[in-house]
């Protein structure tokens, strides 16, 4: 929305006369401008046009369709062209540089606006309907050469804003672009999921409270273990390795709540109904046991000087459900599940109409 | 309707008088009513792109506040008309393309101040035409919606298409289980929902799957415990809500993490005296209109997601609201 975080002055000091002929100019030419945008032409000249108000306002999303068609038209054009040179099947030369021209300066017009904008879904979505559409008909290593570019730009975007949304579901989308690209023709498939999994690594070392990293790791790696054809042991290591960087964060910030949001995502492993989508779907009743009771312990150690730490407590509660569900053993601890509940009540009382809610579950009737 | 921001600001008395916060409902009257007359600001032009959505927050917030009549409802009816295309679909206004997010607020309108007929009147295609526009938009291999013919496919035009859909009673003209499935493909461990399968979970998105999965009737699908924890950790220690882990705390998450909780039934999972403090404190008390946040500037949009937070925390004065 154009106000979000929005600090206005405006109203403060009433606009002088002087100020108010200079608004009713603007809009003058802002109106002037939109007319002649919609003026049918489709042509370079109207593109043009297009650029100047999209860079005033790139919310004005028909403004971008207007723009798509002239793209179409010129595309059309530029093969009719090319096919009075003769029939073929392929695009001459003339053509695909002169198509490689426009979308290269298209892509260049929209990255102030992006920068400017990061959060406008219209530059994203033009964006990548030119990448989708019109570039689609140049050849394979054009394509992947823009497709490469644009992993760079949400690499960008990304480390100017972390938590970016549109930036992040941007870049699984190029990413899939580019496995598409490599993976249509010869049966020999490359995946990019590795270096995707590296990348989330990366971000959560700048910043361990980066919760969008920690969650397209947590999507990440159950697809890196199936291309690596991970067999048991394999997925073990992994989830340990995860367990361990977690612990690691955790000790450094606790209070942080998107370590405890991957961490609840990882003990999902260990819960029979959520773990057949885990990374690790195969362990055993035993072993799932065995590794909660490990995690109870590490988390227990954290309260120590942390008495205050809502997280911990909520942490131990689950934990030790969880237990008790793989357990079967209905009277397991549940006296001191009780206890941290209420004590969350005292530390935690926005919600403490959840813990009652669990309070009334726990207790006997 | 303008959705000029400003000119006021919310919350510039802080620490003055917090005991005796109340809702300005007059105030907030008079600004909606008054942003259709702010033709000679640069910002009514360049926020064109959303004056259907603007409508909409608008009079919902009056018909909250106790103000049915509070815009001229045969203006407000010609109006939407005027933003139809032959194809049926709405444009945010007249010469802009159409588009689902448009067409879904033409559509409440309408039944807001029961006009759905006025879609009857004249070589106008009726409904039908409204229902072929959205059905057409959904995808047959994902049952994922579009916004347009060009193709953006994202949870809110799934909800704005069940919501829609609804209203016209014709849910049956679309494939609803296969937009359930996808629904369902968007869920993540954290109980929450994403954009598309595979993003992280965010409140607004979250509001438009469950409120999909409301209409549908299979509330059944959502895990309702993990859900309720998630949003309930929204609230920060000002009392406002935030709509991802770590983020700021922002006024329209009263409507999209109030509704959730309350479509799960778990609205008693946050603290809603503080909320509605947090609220009271983003409004201009007086010029009328509410801000994301406590000093900035006051919008329509912020306006009515605030009034519908209040109304569902049953603020005393204020009219029910429908969470779905």
């Amino acid at each position: 929305m154009s106000t979000h975080g929005v600090p206005r002055v405006s109203g403060e000091p009433p606009k002088s006369e002087q100020d108010r002929a200079k608004e009713a100019r603007k809009i003058r030419e802002y109106k002037s401008l939109i007319d002649a945008v919609q003026n049918d032409d489709l042509t370079n000249e109207t593109l043009t046009l297009t650029s100047r108000l999209l860079t005033w306002n790139p919310e004005y999303y028909s403004i971008w369709n207007v723009r798509r068609r002239i793209v179409c038209h010129l595309l059309k054009e530029m093969t009719t062209s090319t096919q009075a040179e003769g029939p073929s099947t392929y695009r001459s030369d003339t053509s695909t540089e002169a198509l490689s021209d426009l979308i290269s300066n298209d892509l260049k017009f929209q990255l102030p606006l992006l920068r400017k904008f990061p959060k406008c879904y219209w530059i994203w979505n033009y964006r990548l309907w030119l990448l989708e559409g019109p570039s689609g008909t140049l050849p394979k290593t054009n394509q992947q050469r823009l497709w490469e570019q644009e992993l760079s730009l949400a690499g960008k975007m990304l480390s100017l804003d972390s938590r970016n949304f549109n930036g992040w579901g941007y870049r699984r989308k190029v990413i899939a672009a580019l496995e598409r690209l490599s993976n249509g023709s010869d049966d020999h498939e490359q995946w990019l999921t590795e270096s995707e999994f590296e990348y989330t690594t990366k971000m959560i070392n700048t910043n361990l409270s980066n919760f969008s990293a920690w969650h397209n790791r947590s999507v990440l790696i159950p697809r890196l273990l199936n291309e690596r054809r991970a067999d048991r042991q394999a997925r073990k290591k992994m989830l340990e390795e995860e367990l361990e960087l977690l612990q690691r964060a955790l000790w450094a910030g606790d209070n942080d709540s998107s370590l405890w949001f991957y961490h609840q995502n990882l003990m999902c492993t260990f819960d029979p109904q959520y773990a057949a989508r885990s990374m690790a779907p195969d362990l055993s009743h035993h072993e799932r046991q065995t590794y909660v009771k490990a995690e109870i312990e590490k988390v227990h150690e954290m309260l120590e000087g942390a008495e205050d730490c809502k997280w911990i407590y909520q942490s131990l509660i689950q934990l030790n459900m969880l237990h008790k569900n793989l357990s079967g053993d209905t009277c397991h601890a549940i006296g001191q599940i009780i206890q941290w509940v209420e004590t969350l009540n005292k530390i935690d009382p926005l919600r403490s109409g959840r813990w009652n809610d669990l309070l009334q579950k726990l207790r006997p009737q | 309707m303008s959705l000029v921001s400003g000119p006021g600001r919310g919350g510039q008395f802080q620490g003055q008088l917090p005991n005796e916060l109340n809702l300005v409902i007059e105030k907030h009257v008079e600004y909606i009513q008054d942003l259709g007359t702010r033709q000679d600001e640069l910002e009514y032009w360049l926020t064109e792109h959303l004056r259907l959505n603007g409508v909409y927050w608008g009079l919902t917030a009056l018909h909250l506040l106790g103000r049915p009549d509070g815009l001229p409802r045969d203006a407000t009816i010609d109006f939407v008309l005027s933003c139809q295309h032959e194809n049926g679909g709405f444009g945010a206004a007249p010469g802009h393309d159409p588009h689902m997010l448009y067409t879904v607020s033409a559509i409440q309108i309408l039944a807001t101040v029961h006009a759905l007929d006025a879609l009857e009147a004249d070589g106008r295609g009726g409904k039908e035409k409204v229902v072929q526009y959205i059905a057409g938009l959904q995808s047959h291999s994902t049952g994922s919606f579009a916004g347009d013919e060009w193709g953006e496919y994202d949870t809110r035009f799934l909800y704005g298409a069940f919501n829609a859909l609804s209203l016209l009673r014709s849910l049956h003209a679309v494939d609803v289980a296969k937009a359930v499935s996808h629904i369902e493909a968007c869920a993540n461990f954290d109980g929450g929902y994403g954009i598309s399968p595979g993003a992280e979970s965010h409140s607004g998105q979250i509001f438009t799957c469950v409120g999909a999965l409301a209409i549908a009737g299979r509330l059944d699908l959502v895990d309702k415990d993990r859900l309720g924890a998630w949003l309930s950790e929204r609230q920060l220690s000002d009392g406002g809500l935030n709509g991802r882990p770590e983020k700021l705390e922002d006024v329209c998450y009263s409507w999209w993490v109030l509704s959730s909780l309350s479509m799960i039934n778990r609205l008693h999972w946050i603290d809603g005296e503080k909320l509605t403090k947090f609220i009271l404190n983003c409004q201009d008390q007086e010029k009328g209109g509410i801000a994301d946040r406590p000093g900035d500037a006051v919008d329509v949009f912020h306006t009515h997601f605030g009034i519908a937070g209040l109304s569902l925390l049953g603020f005393p004065g204020l009219k029910p609201i429908d969470a779905v």
